[in-house]
């Protein structure tokens, strides 16, 4: 296995995982693990571009650092959550459980799936859009119904919430 | 010598660059907010410092940098730091894709407008962070402020970012310019005036620009979410919205008027040129409209902008299927 700047773009981006993940996990304030989950969705942007989808890294970055992590924000702000609980040995063994199931879901993905490791090729934009019309029209058209049910829940909750007032 | 590293070499020249003209803007922008405000209202503006104070900002600067650091006792110092140098961060990122003429463009990226768009939402995330960290109520209001704007904002963005990639047919923003021409009768603003003029008013909010700078409101807040800094972490706050000045003009250049192309002669200085006149009007609208009140600036977004924007978008998407 040859040195070559793939790896060490990878070992770079893995570091930022981790390093995200363990100040998301340890920090004392809920604010500071959230700027965790922002690094860790940096090095998640980062290995995309390494797997040769930079418009996948970018979408990663626009929605997820752009929207979704604002979003978190804001409902700390208005929530007004403090969350100083810091980290403490029974919530470990309570939290074993659900991480425990999901880890084991990812390496029985992961190992029941063939990867193999060719460097590989930048898809056109062109192409992406074409797949995603035609071999995976069922799953794009399922998420836009979930996002639309979210939306149209949304916007239920605060007419009801107006008719209370009045 | 291999292409990687050419690529390597042009990009860290290309970062020096920027950053000079990252600073050489924030200066010019400053001097002329000050002295167009005061010409606009009857004043002189500076005037004490250099030839008509245009050694003003230099003074000023360096204030800003020897300035003694202050945290505040209360305040989270981790998060209060990290504001200003995130917020500072993800500029300089956004000036690689603006192609200023064909030869000088630093990453000829085919995803342009999207590095652009990813990039710039990392200030309004600067803000929540500073206004959260000040553990301050004057801050925490300006964050929250902040991130509403934003999140009305950025959908009519998109939309009518939308509509001229459709038109197009590409998200990169050489190829944008390349399908204009150099006579203003042939640039997209004539094609696309609704998505101009949304692109406009969403650029000068998403900048928290007067009429729309609620975020630091100082009638109400004080200053908002930059309450409690000073020295350098105000000052790489201001030099990251001077710059967001910049890259929004340079992005509705870009987009609607043509880029580098002129008439005669096209480069770069028509690309100067058109995005200077875009600057000298957003800080020529400071003077000319009051500060909006925060409900009206909602529903600016969400009852004008994004419906106009939808249809905007469905007209264009008509249009090219026909034509």
């Amino acid at each position: 296995m040859e040195l070559n700047t793939g790896y060490i773009a990878f070992a770079l981006y893995t570091l930022i995982i981790i390093a995200g993940g363990i100040l998301a996990i340890f920090s004392r304030s809920i604010i500071r693990s959230l700027i965790g989950l922002i690094v860790i969705l940096f090095g998640v942007a980062g290995m995309y571009f390494l797997m040769a989808a930079p418009f996948m890294a970018l979408m990663q970055v626009m929605i997820y650092v752009g929207a979704v992590v604002v979003l978190i924000f804001f409902a700390i702000m208005l929530t007004g959550v403090e969350g100083n609980e810091g980290f403490s040995s029974s919530r470990l063994i309570r939290s074993i459980i659900p991480a425990g199931l999901a880890a084991l879901v990812l390496i029985l993905t992961i190992s029941g799936s063939r990867i193999n490791f060719t460097s590989p090729e930048e898809l056109p934009l062109k192409e992406l859009g074409k797949s995603l019309l035609s071999t995976y029209m069922l799953p794009f058209e399922l998420i836009s119904i979930v996002l639309f049910i979210a939306m149209a829940g949304a916007v239920v909750l605060g007419f009801e919430r107006r008719r209370e007032k009045e | 010598m291999s292409g990687v590293e050419w690529t390597f070499i042009k990009i860290v020249i290309g970062m020096l660059l920027i950053l000079g003209f990252i600073a050489f803007n924030a200066i010019l922008l400053g001097y002329g907010e000050r002295k167009i405000s005061g010409f606009i209202q009857g004043r002189l503006g500076p005037y004490a410092v250099g030839p008509h104070g245009s050694l003003q900002m230099m003074v000023d600067m360096v204030k800003l940098m020897t300035k003694q650091i202050i945290t505040p006792k209360k305040a989270d110092g981790f998060l209060f730091w990290t504001a200003p140098i995130l917020s500072f961060m993800s500029v300089p990122v956004l000036f690689m894709v603006i192609p200023f003429s064909p030869s000088f463009t630093v990453i000829n990226s085919g995803l342009g407008i999207v590095i652009i768009l990813a990039f710039s939402g990392l200030n309004v995330l600067a803000l929540c962070i500073g206004g959260l960290g000040s553990n301050n109520k004057w801050s925490l209001l300006g964050a929250a402020r902040a991130v509403s704007q934003f999140i009305a904002f950025e959908v009519p963005i998109l939309l009518v970012v939308l509509s001229i990639t459709l038109m197009t047919g590409t998200l990169s923003l050489s190829e944008i310019i390349s399908k204009q021409g150099g006579f203003p009768w042939q640039w997209n603003i004539v094609l696309q005036p609704i998505a101009f003029v949304i692109m406009f008013v969403a650029s000068l909010a998403e900048m928290n620009r007067v009429p729309f700078d609620l975020p630091e409101g100082e009638s109400e807040l004080t200053a908002g979410y930059s309450t409690e800094y000073g020295g350098m972490g105000f000052g790489l706050f201001v030099l990251a919205e001077y710059t967001h000045i910049v890259v929004a003009s340079s992005v509705i250049t870009t987009l609607f008027l043509g880029g580098w192309k002129g008439p005669v002669f096209s480069g770069i200085w028509w690309f100067l040129l058109k995005m200077y006149i875009l600057c000298f009007i957003i800080l020529w609208i400071r003077w000319a409209f009051p500060r909006v009140r925060f409900d009206q600036l909602l529903n600016l977004s969400w009852k004008y902008l994004i419906p106009a924007g939808i249809f905007n978008l469905l007209a264009t998407a008509l249009l090219v299927k026909l034509f």
